[in-house]
């Protein structure tokens, strides 16, 4: 039987990879790509890795506080990776040009905070090409 | 085909930082030695164009990086030919020393051949 992702409509079951560019509030790419993941967790398929790159690296900063009427994309993601133990990455270089460190980096580059939320790991480039070598789809959230 | 991968640049050089970042993860894919193409389209043309002073505004040169694609391996460099006739810009300006340049009438048709596309 097909199973209805939206639009989409993926009859068997395959592995995915998203590749996230847009900060969760500045446009709906991020919130999309949230819903996408959930639907497709739904419909039985895999998530390979979710990359974060460009000012998608916004997705991972802990410290972000929107207002409690708007939706919280952090948490949210930080809740479907515990769920479904789900390789959330997050572009190093992306991250430290826009101010995304861990607390390694933070030390690292003499900054005096770190606010890498948990459930993210920082790494490089490697992990996009990585993903797209090993996923049967790799679908791009905003840009 | 089946393996390679193509990277769209669509954004201009210098208005924001995804032109840039698209190219980095294009270098970095070439230098984990996997295929991978570019298409330029739409304003992602002015990536290409010669004589850039992109020091005039504290930018680096985003066309030092593409000069630097066919060091690892990326030579094919597809370009959409109405992108490039609605900008008024001619195939001599667009050219990067070591790689081939393809104007392109049907961009639909080369993407549908990719396993894999990587959008910027």
């Amino acid at each position: 039987m097909p199973r209805y992702a939206g639009h989409f409509t993926i009859c068997t079951p395959m592995k995915f990879s998203l590749a996230i560019y847009s900060a969760p509030h500045a446009s709906q790419s991020a919130a999309s790509a949230l819903r996408f993941a959930k639907a497709l967790l739904a419909g039985g398929h895999e998530i390979y890795r979710i990359f974060f790159y460009c000012d998608g690296v916004q997705n991972s900063n802990m410290i972000a506080a929107p207002p409690q009427d708007e939706a919280d994309l952090i948490s949210e993601w930080q809740a479907l990776q515990q769920k479904h133990n789900l390789d959330l990455v997050v572009c190093i270089a992306a991250a430290q040009r826009r101010g995304v460190l861990s607390q390694r980096e933070a030390h690292r580059l003499e900054k005096p905070v770190a606010n890498l939320a948990e459930g993210f790991d920082l790494a490089g480039l490697g992990q996009l090409t990585d993903a797209v070598a090993n996923s049967e789809r790799l679908i791009t959230f905003g840009g | 085909m089946s393996n390679r991968t193509l990277a769209l640049c669509r954004a201009a050089p210098y208005g924001s930082a995804l032109a840039r970042e698209g190219i980095e993860a294009v270098l970095a894919s070439a230098a984990m030695e996997q295929d991978i193409d570019l298409l330029f389209l739409g304003d992602g043309i002015f990536q290409l164009l010669d004589n850039q002073a992109p020091e005039a505004i504290g930018q680096k040169s985003l066309r030092r990086n593409l000069k630097a694609l066919p060091m690892f391996g990326v030579e094919e460099l597809y370009v959409c030919q109405s992108s490039l006739e609605e900008r008024g810009i001619l195939p001599e300006q667009i050219q990067i020393p070591g790689a081939e340049v393809t104007l392109v009438e049907k961009p639909g048709e080369l993407i549908a051949a990719y396993q894999c596309v990587l959008s910027f």
